[in-house]
C-alpha cells in the first residue's frame, strides 16, 4: 500500500471508524487442514463422558491425573499429553476449541468432504471457487503477489478462483529470478520503466518492486523467531515459520494455507502414544512455536485448524477409529475467545448420532454435527477481517453466533 | 495457401493424429514449424513513436502479433484483414489444428465426458482454449471465444459442469462466437452445463404451489443481456423463471442431455418486460423469453458496452456504444456487424496501448511474440493459475473481470514469466530466440531499439531507452545477456498494456 493510500485509509478511519476494512494484510488468517479426518475425541478429551471410555477401552486417552495422561481443560475436557505445548495458550486465553463442528456431507469420503469444506459449501449444492477466492475477490483491488499464499506445492480448493494466490515452499520464491541472476539490475531498470509509467499500472510496478525490496531484505536476514520461540525441522513448523515471517514483514499477507496429513488413522491409532500422538505433537510444537513467536503482535492473526470429518465414536477392530461426522475446531490468536470449549456436547450415546437433521443427514455415524462449519469461517471473516457481506462467500447461508472470535 | 500445400498439411495432419498420443508431440511440432510457424526472414519494424495502427489491431482483434503477422496485415490493408477474420470459415487452420484438435474430450456430444476422470476433462479444455489461443489464424474467433466465454461464465468445478462444458464451449461459444446474439442466447438457455451452472434443471413446477427457481432467470436478465441496470423488475425476473420450468437433465441413460419435461413446466401466462407469453407455450416458452430479452433497448447497450470496453477501453466512449448499439438493433444482433463497426471506428483507433493486458492475454501475446513451441502442459497453466484466470475457473457467473485494478497484483509473476520465457527456462516451452532475433536485427540483432519496435509496435521512448541501455552496461558479457534483454521489453509496462 502506498502513503497516500494508507494515509486516505487513516483518513476514513478518522472520518468514518465503523465502516473501513483494515488494510489488506494488516490481519492475516491461517488455515491450517488436518488432511485426512482428525479424530479429534482423542486430541480434545470428554473425560467427563463415561460413554468415551466404554466405547474405546484400548485407544481412550485416561481422564487427568498424574502422569501420562489427559490435560484437564475444565471439569469435562482434557488435550491429550502430546497438546502440553498448546496449554499455555489456552490458559491465557488465546486458544479457543469449537465443539461439534462439521459439514452436512454424507459421503464419508476425505477428497467430496475437503472440497465441499474448502469450496465453501452445503452437501449437493456447489457455488464455484473456494471459500477464501471468493472472499478474496471482494478485495481484488487491494491484492499483492502475497495477499494469498499457501505453503507447499499446489495452491489449495480453498484460494481457487483468489484474483492472486501463491504457491510457495518458502519466502525464497518470491523474487525476480533471471538467468544471470542480475536481480539488482532488473529491479532498477524495471524501477526506471515504471516510474515512467501512468498512475494505476506505475503505482502497482513501483509497490510490487516495494515488496521485493522487502522480501529480499527478509530474504538476506537470518529469520530469528522472537521470544525464544523454536520450530522444529519438520515441513509444518518450518512452513509456519514462512507465515510468521510474511506476516511480521507486512508484506500485505492477507490468507495463508498449510496443510497437516496423515490423519487417517483407521489402523492402530495409538493412544496416549503412537500414530496420531506423534502427529499431535507436531501440531502442536509447530503451533505452540508460532503462537510464541508472533508474541506482541498475536492480535494480528487468527489461526484456524480444521479437517473434513471427525472419525467414528468407538475404536474398531483394528485399534484404530473409522470415518465420522463432527470435530472439534481449533481458533488460536489474540483476538480468540480462548480458554473455552465452545459449543455444546452432543453426546455419544448412540440415539444422539442416530437421528438425523440438515447437518447430520444418513451417512456415516460419529459425532453428532452441531454447528455448520461455515458459520466458523464466516464469524472470522467478519469479525476477525471485517467483511461485511458474508453472502458474497457463502450465498444463501445463514450463520450462526458461535463466539470465538471477540 | 494453395490447395496441393493444404492437401499435404492434411495428410500429414492425419499422419500425426494417428500416431500414439506419446512421442508425437514433437513432431507435431516440428511438422507446424516446418509448414507455417516459421518465423519470416526479416521482419518490418514498426518506426513511429505512436503505436503502429496495425499492430494495435493485431493486439485488440488478435492475442498480438505472431512474428510476420504485422507485414501480411499490411500487405491485406487492415478492412480486408478484419473481413477475413469475421469469416474464419475461409481462413486454413490446419497448423492451429495439428495442436488442438487432438484432445477426445472436446469433440465429445453433451453428456458422454462421464466416463472421463475430472483432471482429464480441466486439462483437456485448457489447454486446447490456450493452444487455440496461441496458434489459430482465425484470431478475432478466438479472441470472441474468449470474450463469451466470460460473457456466459460456467466454472468448470461446480457440479457438473466439468462435463458439460466441453460441448457448451463448442456448441454454444464456439458456434455462435461470430454469429447472432440471440441464436447464441437461446443455445445457451438451454446448455447442460449452464443448466447446471446456473440451477437451471431445478427450475420446476410440479404442485400448484410451487415458486421457481430464479437463478439462471435472473442472470439471463442481469448479466446476459439487459444489464443490471438494464430496467427489468422483481416480477420480470419471477415471469422469467416461470418461462423456463421444465427444463431437465437425464440422470440415469443419457446421463446430462437435455429434455422438456412439459408435466414441470408452468404453462400459465406470463408477462415480461411489458410483454405477454401466452399460456401453453410449453417448450417454446424459452423461446419467446430470449426473443423478449434480447430486443429489450438494454441489451443492445449492454452489450455494445461490454464489446467496445473489451476492444476500446476500460471506460467505453459513449459514442461509439451508442453506434454500436444501433447497429445491434438494425441488424438484429449481428456479432460480426458489431466487430466491424467497432474495429473500424475512430475510436478505436484512437486508443492504443491503453488496456491492461489480463493474465491469459499477457501470456499468450508474449508466447505468440516469441514464436513458442508448446503444448500447453501443466507446467504452463501453473502460471495462469497463479495470476489468478486459469481457463473455466472464475467462480461467479460475471466472468473474468474486463478492467485493471483486479489484475494489479499479478506483476511479479509477468516478469518471472518473462524471464522464464525468454531464457528458455519454462518447461515444456521452447522459444527461437536467436532465430526471432536475426529476423529482427539482421546481423546486428539485439539492439534496444528494434526489440521495443518488435515487442511494443512503436519506438522506444527516450526514457525507455535510455533505461535499458543502464541495464545493458549493468549485463554485458553475461551468457543470457540477449534473452534476458528481450524479458525486460516484456516486462515493461509497455507490454502489459496494448
Amino acid at each position: 500500500m502506498g502513503n497516500t493510500s494508507r494515509r486516505s485509509f487513516v483518513r476514513k478511519l478518522l472520518l468514518a471508524p465503523e465502516t473501513v476494512l483494515p488494510p489488506a494484510g494488516d490481519r492475516t488468517l491461517v488455515c491450517i487442514f488436518l488432511r485426512g479426518a482428525a479424530d479429534t475425541l482423542n486430541m480434545v478429551i470428554p473425560y467427563g463422558d463415561d460413554e468415551y471410555y466404554r466405547l474405546r477401552p484400548t485407544i481412550a486417552i485416561p481422564p487427568p491425573a498424574n502422569g501420562t495422561t489427559g490435560l484437564r481443560l475444565d471439569d469435562f475436557y482434557a488435550f491429550h499429553p502430546n497438546l502440553a505445548p498448546l496449554l499455555p495458550a489456552f490458559n491465557e486465553g488465546r486458544l479457543g476449541i469449537v465443539q461439534a463442528v462439521g459439514t452436512d456431507n454424507p459421503s464419508g469420503s476425505h477428497f467430496e468432504a475437503q472440497d465441499q469444506m474448502e469450496h465453501g459449501e452445503s452437501y449437493g449444492h456447489t457455488i464455484g471457487g473456494g471459500w477464501l477466492g471468493r472472499y478474496l475477490r471482494t478485495r481484488a483491488a487491494d491484492m499483492t503477489p502475497l495477499s494469498a499464499v499457501a505453503i507447499g506445492p499446489t495452491i489449495p480448493e480453498s484460494l481457487r478462483g483468489a484474483p492472486t494466490a501463491s504457491a510457495i515452499e518458502s519466502i525464497e520464491e518470491v523474487q525476480i529470478k533471471t538467468p544471470s541472476g542480475n536481480a539488482s539490475g532488473v529491479a532498477s531498470v524495471l524501477s526506471a520503466l515504471y516510474a515512467a509509467e501512468g498512475e494505476m499500472v506505475g503505482q502497482a510496478g513501483k509497490a510490487t518492486l516495494h515488496l521485493l525490496r522487502r522480501v529480499e531484505t527478509l530474504r538476506g536476514a537470518v529469520y530469528t523467531p522472537e521470544n525464544g520461540a523454536v520450530y522444529l525441522d519438520d515441513d509444518f513448523s518450518q512452513g509456519l515459520k514462512e507465515i510468521a515471517r510474511l506476516a511480521k514483514a507486512r508484506v500485505g499477507l492477507e490468507v495463508a494455507c498449510l496443510d497437516l496429513g496423515g490423519w487417517d488413522t483407521h489402523f492402530f491409532q495409538g493412544s496416549t502414544s503412537g500414530l496420531q500422538a506423534d502427529l499431535i505433537r507436531q501440531l502442536a510444537d509447530g503451533l505452540a512455536a508460532f503462537d510464541k513467536d508472533m508474541g506482541a503482535q498475536r492480535d494480528r492473526v487468527v489461526t484456524l485448524i480444521m479437517t473434513e470429518f471427525g472419525r467414528r465414536t468407538y475404536e474398531n477392530s483394528s485399534l484404530g477409529t473409522d470415518h465420522g461426522r463432527g470435530f472439534a475446531l481449533f481458533a488460536l490468536g489474540g483476538l480468540v475467545k480462548g480458554g473455552k470449549v465452545h459449543g455444546h456436547w452432543p453426546g455419544l450415546a448412540e440415539e444422539s448420532s442416530s437421528q438425523t437433521d440438515s447437518l447430520n443427514p444418513v451417512g456415516p455415524s460419529g459425532l453428532k454435527v452441531l454447528i455448520d462449519y461455515r458459520s466458523v469461517l464466516a464469524e472470522v471473516l467478519t469479525k476477525f477481517l471485517g467483511h461485511r457481506d458474508v453472502n458474497q462467500v457463502f450465498p444463501n447461508f445463514h450463520p450462526e453466533p458461535v463466539g470465538v472470535v471477540w | 495457401m494453395d490447395s496441393k500445400r493444404r492437401g499435404l498439411l492434411k495428410a500429414l495432419g492425419l499422419i500425426a493424429a494417428a500416431l500414439p498420443l506419446t512421442g508425437c508431440e514433437r513432431l507435431i511440432s516440428s511438422v507446424t514449424q516446418e509448414l507455417g510457424q516459421r518465423i519470416p526472414e526479416n521482419l518490418s519494424l514498426p518506426d513511429s513513436s505512436e503505436i503502429d495502427p496495425s499492430f494495435h489491431l493485431l493486439s485488440r482483434a488478435a492475442y498480438g502479433p505472431w512474428p510476420g503477422d504485422l507485414d501480411t496485415l499490411r500487405a491485406m490493408g487492415s478492412e480486408q484483414w478484419i473481413e477475413e477474420q469475421l469469416s474464419p470459415e475461409t481462413i486454413d487452420d490446419t497448423v492451429c489444428d495439428l495442436r488442438a484438435r487432438r484432445f477426445e474430450t472436446i469433440w465429445h456430444e453433451p453428456g458422454t465426458c462421464y466416463e472421463y476422470k475430472k483432471p482429464v476433462l480441466r486439462e483437456e479444455i485448457t489447454r486446447h482454449t490456450l493452444l487455440r489461443a496461441l496458434y489459430s489464424k482465425r484470431q478475432l474467433l478466438e479472441v470472441m471465444v474468449g470474450f463469451w466465454t466470460d460473457h456466459l461464465n460456467i466454472n468448470l468445478e461446480k457440479g457438473d459442469c466439468i462435463y458439460l462444458k466441453p460441448a457448451d464451449d463448442r456448441l454454444v461459444i464456439r458456434t455462435h462466437a461470430l454469429g447472432r446474439f440471440r441464436e447464441l442466447i437461446r443455445a445457451s438457455a438451454t446448455s447442460p452445463a449452464m443448466l447446471v451452472y446456473l440451477d437451471g434443471k431445478e427450475n420446476q413446477k410440479k404442485e400448484p404451489g410451487d415458486v421457481p427457481n430464479e437463478n439462471y432467470a435472473r442472470e439471463l436478465l442481469e448479466l446476459h443481456t439487459l444489464g443490471v441496470d438494464g430496467g427489468y423488475t422483481q416480477t420480470d425476473v419471477y415471469e422469467a423463471a416461470r418461462s423456463l420450468t421444465g427444463w431437465r437433465l437425464r440422470t440415469g441413460w443419457r446421463k446430462g442431455t437435455v429434455y422438456f419435461d412439459q408435466s414441470l413446466h408452468d404453462d400459465g401466462e406470463k408477462r415480461v418486460l411489458g410483454q405477454t407469453i401466452p399460456a401453453g407455450g410449453g417448450a417454446t416458452d424459452v423461446d419467446q423469453l430470449v426473443e423478449i430479452a434480447c430486443n429489450h433497448p438494454s441489451t443492445a447497450h449492454h452489450i455494445a458496452t461490454k464489446l467496445v470496453r473489451r476492444f476500446v477501453s476500460e471506460d467505453p466512449p459513449a459514442a461509439l456504444v451508442q453506434r454500436v448499439a444501433n447497429v445491434f438493433t438494425s441488424t438484429d444482433g449481428d456479432i460480426k456487424a458489431l466487430l466491424r463497426t467497432i474495429l473500424t471506428s475512430d475510436e478505436f483507433r484512437a486508443a492504443k496501448g491503453l488496456k491492461f493486458k489480463r493474465p491469459f492475454q499477457y501470456i499468450v501475446s508474449c508466447l505468440r511474440a516469441l514464436a513458442a513451441d508448446t503444448h500447453a502442459h501443466q507446467q504452463l497453466i501453473e502460471y495462469l493459475l497463479r495470476m489468478g484466470q486459469g481457463p473455466f475457473q472464475y467462480p461467479t457467473p460475471d466472468g473474468y473481470p474486463d478492467r485493471t485494478a483486479p489484475w494489479l497484483g499479478t506483476l511479479l509473476w509477468r516478469w518471472n514469466f518473462a524471464f522464464n520465457a525468454a531464457s528458455n527456462h519454462l518447461p515444456t516451452v521452447t522459444v527461437p530466440l536467436e532465430q526471432l532475433a536475426e529476423a529482427i536485427g539482421g546481423k546486428a540483432p539485439f539492439q534496444p531499439e528494434q526489440l521495443m519496435s518488435y515487442f511494443i509496435g512503436r519506438k522506444g521512448s527516450n526514457s525507455e531507452l535510455k533505461a535499458i541501455a543502464d541495464y545493458q552496461k549493468s549485463n554485458r558479457g553475461d551468457s543470457n545477456y540477449h534473452a534476458e534483454l528481450v524479458a525486460v521489453v516484456l516486462a515493461s509496462p509497455a507490454f502489459q498494456r496494448c
